[in-house]
């Protein structure tokens, strides 16, 4: 309560410039008592004296800042390069505590509920906190102060103009951009280049020619023509997602997310489900995909016992090391289904890696300014150097060589321009999630028609509208990503 | 002087007993705390729900077809890893001689008890993979490739599969308290009935296994808990991905900690945890109370 009737007086101090006998006065109207104004009025001049071009989010440099990244893929050298290199050389006299860490939630959750979390996290990896429930539960800060503010080293551009369009679309909840994603994925089907062209064969563009090669290769019989990640169906409902948005738009996808009442029995997601259901119905899936989990099947598709796969641009980067000499990854967006408003080339793009601030750390400031820096073109660059990924952040790779199956992504990406979506009600509700991984995967092995499956989901979609007990959220087409 | 007795324990016990109250028995009357609230595990709001929670898992068949599950496990995991390790137990050991290269065997079936269970769950995963696995490779090979399936993608075969494991992993560990157990028993029994006639078969079941009763309750009673919770074989085995085949093998303790981190429903999985409390309690004691039976002094 105190703390924030001083954050009102710091605003009023702000925003009207209040003198110091007014200052006072104000403070006994709000009600803060004297040693806590004291405290305050100092950390006040350390901030007002800091405050300025520099320092557009009134960062107090003695500040201690606490600072918590997912060590996973990605190592995590980027968010040390950031401690030393761009915020310890701009605030040398804040101590900053770090921690490199896996299963975030297991480790932190009890300082979330103590009431002390840390200033800034990369929520990510297996194990990392529901994004949703943090907001539903009230943790996280608003960055609207950072996105306003002046993007670091770059004269004349906003924070968030100096992000690629879109791509910080899926952090917004209810209108406020609690998330900040960093590194860029696109999500589509892959495939062996060079076996392609071995064969004469091209990338079909249209799924009636996916299922006329998927003929050929089968009745070859040396190989299956698909597989997916058994275990893990969404991988095979991210390819309907995107059938459901480049044949029915935006709107379409919007659809699902906002839980309407024809979610599934819409047209073009049917057709989706019935293109779909293809593959298990006429025997193009590999033999025991359904018991393969996501890097089994993708050791099995490298070994070549498959010729498609879908999955995320983070491919190369998860399979290092497995990958054949010769083989060439290459990625493209799902073929065209027949009356299509989209052209091929749409694809569902997002970006990952999630920055949080918590908004009960004692450093919200210190954090946004952590993430300011790391979403500068300095901390990007070196990001992209030492990972070999692409990230958010406008000409941050401009000159760097990144590899083959990198090129294929940032071309598919350069490709589809504006058409370019995130789905978002598996991340929205939990259950709809679950079940709808449960249905693709039965779809997927013949377990349920396509008509079970849309009954179910529907079902479980009308029930979960009319469920007052769990928060909704609402995504307008027209204000969508990448648009 | 009694007074001064208990100066004396007291101090002693003190510390005990507070760690045991701090960390024991504090964490379980808050657990039930906790099963009256929708407590969504990220901030320290606990709104209050009274019985809701268990009103609702009255009704959750997910739920109900976890514990059933159990319920399968609890007849069948006892039963074959007794059954299993007793006889290795009595090859290797029965009155003071066993087989041939006893002393290897006891060693080699006690390795699995040495590996963690992530790590035997991860290596089964690939004995059972559908395509590279040693499992239907070797079916395929002698001619049964009719046999060969998707063991943890198929609904009907993974639940079996996953119990397989976990017999393989523990039958070494009972098979050494059983040893342990035989061979406190003296060989002149055994000395006695063979000059009687008796067979190999009788000397078991008329010496060994009665001798061995006490012995054999404590180990039904480690195995039923084991078959109550099993949470971490399935977790491993099935990628902890809940749906399709998996969740054919979801037992109690996997949908509880689904509902707690995924799905933040943290007063829910907590009752969950209650109930699974609850019922292994009560189980300890209903075996202790089956298997009471006189014991003999020797």
């Amino acid at each position: 309560m105190q703390d924030r009737r001083i954050d009102q007086l710091f605003r009023e101090v702000a925003e009207k410039g209040l003198s110091r006998r007014q200052l006072i006065q104000r403070a006994a109207v709000l009600g803060i008592s004297a040693p806590a104004l004291t405290v305050a009025m100092t950390q006040l001049s350390a901030t007002a004296m800091a405050q300025g071009a520099d320092n557009p989010l009134g960062v107090d440099p003695n500040a201690p800042l606490d600072v918590v990244i997912f060590k996973g893929g990605y190592g995590d050298d980027y968010a040390k390069n950031v401690n030393t290199n761009l915020y310890g050389k701009l605030y040398p006299k804040a101590k900053i505590t770090y921690d490199g860490a896996q299963r975030l939630q297991e480790k932190y959750q009890p300082r979330l509920v103590a009431g002390n979390p840390p200033d800034v996290m990369d929520n990510s990896g297996a194990g990392n906190f529901n994004t949703t429930e943090l907001v539903n539960q009230d943790q996280l800060q608003d960055l609207a102060d950072l996105m306003n503010a002046p993007a670091y080293g770059q004269d004349g551009v906003t924070f968030a103009d100096s992000l690629k369009k879109g791509s910080q679309a899926d952090g917004i909840y209810n209108g406020k951009q609690y998330n900040l994603n960093y590194v860029i994925s696109a999500y589509g089907i892959w495939y062996n280049a060079a076996y392609m062209k071995e064969k004469g064969y091209e990338y079909p563009k249209t799924w009636d020619d996916m299922l006329k090669l998927c003929e050929e290769i089968k009745s070859e019989g040396k190989t299956s023509p698909w597989t997916y990640q058994g275990l893990y169906p969404q991988y095979m409902r991210m390819v309907f997602d995107q059938m459901v948005f480049k044949n029915g738009g935006r709107e379409a996808i919007a659809k699902i997310d906002n839980l309407t009442e024809d979610a599934w029995t819409q047209d073009s997601a049917q057709a989706a489900m019935n293109a779909l259901v293809a593959l298990h119905d006429k025997g193009y899936i590999m033999k025991g995909t359904e018991a393969l989990s996501h890097t089994q099947s993708q050791t099995e598709w490298l070994q070549g016992k498959a010729v498609f796969i879908p999955c995320g641009s983070w491919l190369e980067n998860e399979m290092k090391g497995l990958i054949p000499q010769g083989f060439e990854m290459t990625e493209q967006a799902t073929p065209s289904l027949a009356g299509d408003k989209l052209p091929q080339s749409a694809i569902q793009a997002s970006a990952g890696e999630d920055f949080i601030v918590f908004s009960k750390g004692k450093n919200v400031k210190g954090g946004m300014e952590w993430l300011r820096l790391l979403f500068s073109k300095d901390g990007a660059k070196f990001f992209s150097q030492n990972t070999k990924s692409l990230t958010v952040v406008n000409g941050s790779a401009d000159g760097l060589e990144l590899g083959s199956a990198f090129a294929s992504v940032q071309a598919a990406i350069e490709a589809a321009g504006d058409n370019t979506f995130v789905a978002r009600y598996a991340g929205w509700y939990a259950d709809l999630d679950e079940e709808s991984r449960n249905m693709f995967g039965n779809l997927m092995t013949g377990k349920s028609s396509v008509k079970d499956v849309t009954s179910d989901l529907q079902d479980l979609t009308n029930q979960i509208r009319e469920d007052s007990s769990i928060p909704k959220f609402h995504e307008t087409p027209a204000a969508s990503p990448a648009s | 002087m009694y007074y001064r007795k208990y100066r004396l324990i007291v101090p002693f016990m003190l510390p005990a007993l507070i760690l045991y109250f701090v960390f024991v028995l504090y964490p379980y009357a808050r657990a039930f705390y906790v099963s009256l609230t929708s407590w969504g595990g990220l901030s320290s709001k606990m709104p209050w729900v009274g019985l809701d929670n268990y009103h609702k898992l009255l009704n959750d068949q997910r739920f109900l077809d976890a514990l059933g599950r159990n319920g399968q496990l609890l007849i069948a995991l006892p039963l074959i890893t007794i059954a299993i390790s007793l006889t290795f137990a009595a090859l290797f050991t029965q009155g003071g001689q066993g087989v041939r290269g006893a002393g290897f065997y006891r060693v080699v079936f006690f390795f699995p008890q040495v590996m963690s269970a992530v790590v035997i769950g991860i290596l089964w995963t690939y004995v059972y993979s559908p395509n590279v696995g040693m499992l239907n490779g070797i079916l395929r090979n002698v001619g049964l490739g009719s046999l060969a399936r998707p063991w943890l993608g198929d609904s009907s075969t993974i639940l079996w599969c996953i119990l397989a494991v976990a017999v393989w992993s523990s039958v070494g560990f009972y098979m050494v308290i059983f040893v342990a157990g035989m061979q406190s028993i003296p060989t002149s029994f055994y000395e006695a009935a063979v000059l009687d006639g008796a067979s190999r078969w009788g000397l078991f079941k008329d010496i060994t296994f009665p001798l061995l009763w006490e012995t054999i309750r404590t180990c039904l009673i480690y195995i039923a808990i084991a078959a109550l919770d099993f949470f971490t074989l399935v977790q491993v085995m099935t990628g902890g991905s809940s749906t399709g085949a998996s969740r054919s093998a979801e037992v109690t303790a996997l949908y509880m900690y689904t509902t707690a981190f995924t799905k933040s429903r943290w007063g829910y999985a907590t009752a969950i945890g209650v109930v699974l409390l609850v019922l292994t309690l009560l189980l300890s004691v209903v075996i202790m109370q089956a298997t009471k039976r006189e014991t003999y002094e020797y």
